[in-house]
């Protein structure tokens, strides 16, 4: 039987499909989110069924994550991405610990149990501090790709004091430093360092290794190894970051298939 | 017995209007709950209600406040502010027949219930008290318009260790005019090794020499509430208060016992939530106050004992610490797979029974000292997890408010030693006087905080 996960995050839709028995991934889909959740949802999955010659019926069961898992009709039902993710890692990389996920608008630390299951997790998302929201829009004023940011923070030889993480007074800060006469170079590894340091801070005095990164940020070349400056300690992007919410949702949903109650 | 159930305001008017036709017998303030929507209490409609007559009397006792302030004022009543102070003077004051006390500080409840509507916000935002300062601000805008409680005959307020918001904000009310009996709470020490100790209701333990301090303070509140009342508050009459207020704490005592143990949950949040609150002052009316939670008990009782609740069985048991700005989080609790199992909402001192068998303001100084909020965060937590313990919680939720300076740091370190101690999950939230931006994200962390919880029962 084939189960599905979804991810229904800030940014971006994610699917993906297992077969329940051996969890193998069949496929994978992300499209940008939109301000139709529910058809953005809809189209990721089909975009997998198709090719390969299903339908929506041949899914036996589909979980739906992120902050719009509601939204998503034809998900039989919900688990939030505290519990997805923490699955997803589990199923990556099962020595993990501790789990470090920065998406579009949040970010989220779990400690994880010997088993895999949550221990303890803390969420930060007052505001887009430290989140892919934020370096979308430091890349958009330094006019450079989102890949590219690792790869110039590495070229960095006095990195940037960041002291705001708000997304609007921190524009207004690297327009004050670039006018001030920074480089490019310099204030991106300092927005790497800030984003690191906002996240250590929530990590507490107790981190447990290893340390798994996931979410879309873990996907910016550079983002672990400032991670890991701050955090003293190696930290390990898993194989598939941005997809581990639903990778995580579509191993719940095969899981729950051989339950006998949906819902 | 009607099945429990929590309901709309819309369903609870008619509701109402059918327990009327069916001889529901009200106390004066009794009425549809619709009726405060249109006094302006907008926040009303976003709330779901427990579907028994006595939640619809807590509510319209809760609600109906000011209307027995102004109306105590008419009566020529005295009425006495008593600020910055959870239980204690409150108890002292309401011992006078001719004095009815309120809480100020409970003014930040009004734009929980009016929202934008009051203009107590904007107001104290005008006085130089903006959203940076704990939302007890609402209290200086109250004070300014003069619209929700009578200008009182006498305030009497504590200083010393109180937050600095607080401290702030009542200078500020003094400034408007409204003089202050302050009176000094020192911040609450363990005693040295050959220091005279005592123990307090609480359980915390404090020098001798403190509880003289505040017991000499209290003096100088008492004779100022003797010169109002022109009559001596002699230690009899103060006994016979303490006796009173004890009667209500016992009975809350006894409603938490069981609301926050039975199973299936008998009784919501949102109403323990008030039922708490109204133990620091009963809502101006202390003889009716236990009157309203009597009735509560003995709702709570027979869901009990019939095993019915307004939520299925096996809802994860979260313990609550501190008080929410916004009342539609204790809803959210529940929409979510939690019920509320023990709590600790900063007046755990409240709750406890005034000591007895010691002389009345003996007993009422180690009460005031035993307020959570003058110690240290690490004695808080020791409490909490003894409550833990006691109601069989199995996660706790720390809920801060924005702005309140004393929660800002507390959160942490007693998160880590229920953590270290009990080895139970803890989720710190934030929630202002107006989460609806939040109520997503807030959302997903109680949802994720009860799948934590059933996970853990596998």
């Amino acid at each position: 039987m084939i189960c599905a996960g979804i991810d229904a995050g800030s940014r971006a839709v994610k699917a993906v499909l297992v077969d329940s028995r051996s969890l193998a991934t069949l496929g994978s889909s992300v499209l940008d989110q939109g301000v139709y959740q529910d058809r953005t949802a809809q189209a990721a999955i089909d975009e997998l069924l198709g090719p390969r010659g299903l339908t929506r019926r041949d899914i036996g069961r589909v979980v739906a994550t992120g902050y719009a898992r509601n939204i998503v009709e034809f998900a039989d039902t919900t688990i939030t991405e505290i519990t997805c993710h923490a699955c997803g890692v589990r199923h990556q990389m099962p020595s993990a610990r501790t789990v470090i996920e920065i998406g579009g608008q949040d970010s989220k630390l779990l400690r994880l149990s010997d088993d895999g299951r949550v221990r303890d997790f803390a969420m930060n998302d007052r505001c887009a501090a430290g989140t892919g929201r934020f370096l979308e829009m430091v890349a958009g004023k330094l006019e450079v790709p989102l890949a590219r940011l690792g790869e110039l923070a590495a070229e960095a030889t006095n990195p940037a004091a960041i002291s705001s993480m708000c997304v609007v007074f921190a524009e207004t800060e690297i327009i004050g430093l670039l006018a001030g006469g920074a480089r490019p170079e310099d204030i991106i590894a300092g927005v790497l360092g800030a984003i690191a340091s906002r996240v250590a801070s929530m990590v507490g005095r107790n981190l447990e290794a290893p340390v798994a990164f996931t979410g879309g940020v873990a996907m910016v070349p550079g983002m672990d190894s400032a991670l890991a400056s701050v955090l003293g300690r190696p930290v390990t992007v898993v194989n598939y970051p941005q997809m581990t919410g639903a990778l995580g949702a579509a191993i719940l949903a095969a899981r729950s298939c051989s339950q006998p109650e949906k819902g | 017995m009607d099945k429990p159930a929590k309901i709309t305001l819309e369903q609870w008017d008619a509701r109402y209007a059918a327990l009327r036709a069916g001889g529901l017998a009200e106390p004066f303030y009794g009425g549809p709950l619709g009726r405060h929507l249109a006094n302006g209490d907008r926040r009303l409609s976003k709330l779901r209600y427990d579907n028994s007559p006595a939640a619809l009397r807590l509510w319209n006792f809760l609600l109906t406040e000011d209307d027995r302030l102004f109306a105590a004022r008419q009566a020529g009543q005295k009425i006495v502010g008593v600020m910055k102070d959870l239980g204690t003077t409150a108890a002292m004051a309401m011992s006078l027949p001719e004095v009815t006390a309120f809480y100020p500080d409970g003014a930040w409840w009004i734009p929980c219930l009016m929202e934008h509507g009051s203009g107590v916000l904007e107001l104290a935002d005008s006085l130089g008290i903006d959203e940076s300062f704990c939302p007890v601000r609402a209290m200086l805008g109250a004070f300014a318009t003069g619209e929700h409680f009578p200008r009182p005959d006498l305030l009497v307020c504590s200083a010393g260790a109180v937050c600095d918001d607080f401290s702030a904000i009542a200078q500020l009310v003094e400034g408007l005019g409204n003089p202050i009996l302050w009176w000094e709470m020192p911040a609450r020490r363990r005693p040295a090794d050959d220091e005279p100790a005592v123990l307090l209701p609480t359980g915390f333990v404090a020098p001798a020499s403190q509880v003289a301090l505040v017991r000499g303070e209290l003096e100088r509140v008492r004779g100022a509430l003797e010169e109002l009342a022109s009559r001596k508050l002699d230690d009899a009459t103060l006994a016979a208060g303490i006796a009173h207020a004890n009667r209500a704490r016992g009975l809350l005592d006894e409603l938490r016992l069981l609301a926050y143990s039975a199973e299936p949950c008998p009784m919501p949040a949102l109403e323990m939530l008030i039922a708490e609150m109204l133990i620091i002052h009963y809502c101006s009316d202390r003889d009716e106050a236990p009157a309203v939670l009597e009735d509560l008990l003995a709702e709570t009782r027979r869901r009990a004992l019939a095993r019915v609740g307004v939520m299925p069985a096996g809802a994860a048991r979260i313990f609550w610490v501190n008080p929410v700005a916004d009342l539609r989080v204790m809803n959210l609790l529940e929409d979510c797979g939690g019920r509320l199992c023990g709590t600790e909402l900063l007046f755990c001192h409240s709750l406890d029974v005034i000591p007895a068998d010691l002389p009345p303001m003996e007993a009422l100084a180690r009460t005031a000292l035993a307020d959570p909020m003058v110690g240290q965060a690490h004695d808080r937590a020791e409490r909490i997890c003894a409550d833990i313990l006691r109601f069989g919680a199995e996660a706790v939720v720390i809920s801060r408010i924005p702005g309140a300076s004393h929660c800002a740091l507390e959160g942490g370190v007693i998160g880590g030693i229920i953590g270290e101690r009990l080895g139970l999950p803890v989720l710190e939230i934030e929630v202002p006087p107006l989460s609806d931006s939040m109520m997503p994200s807030l959302r997903t962390r109680l949802e994720a905080i009860v799948e934590v919880v059933k996970e853990r029962r596998r």
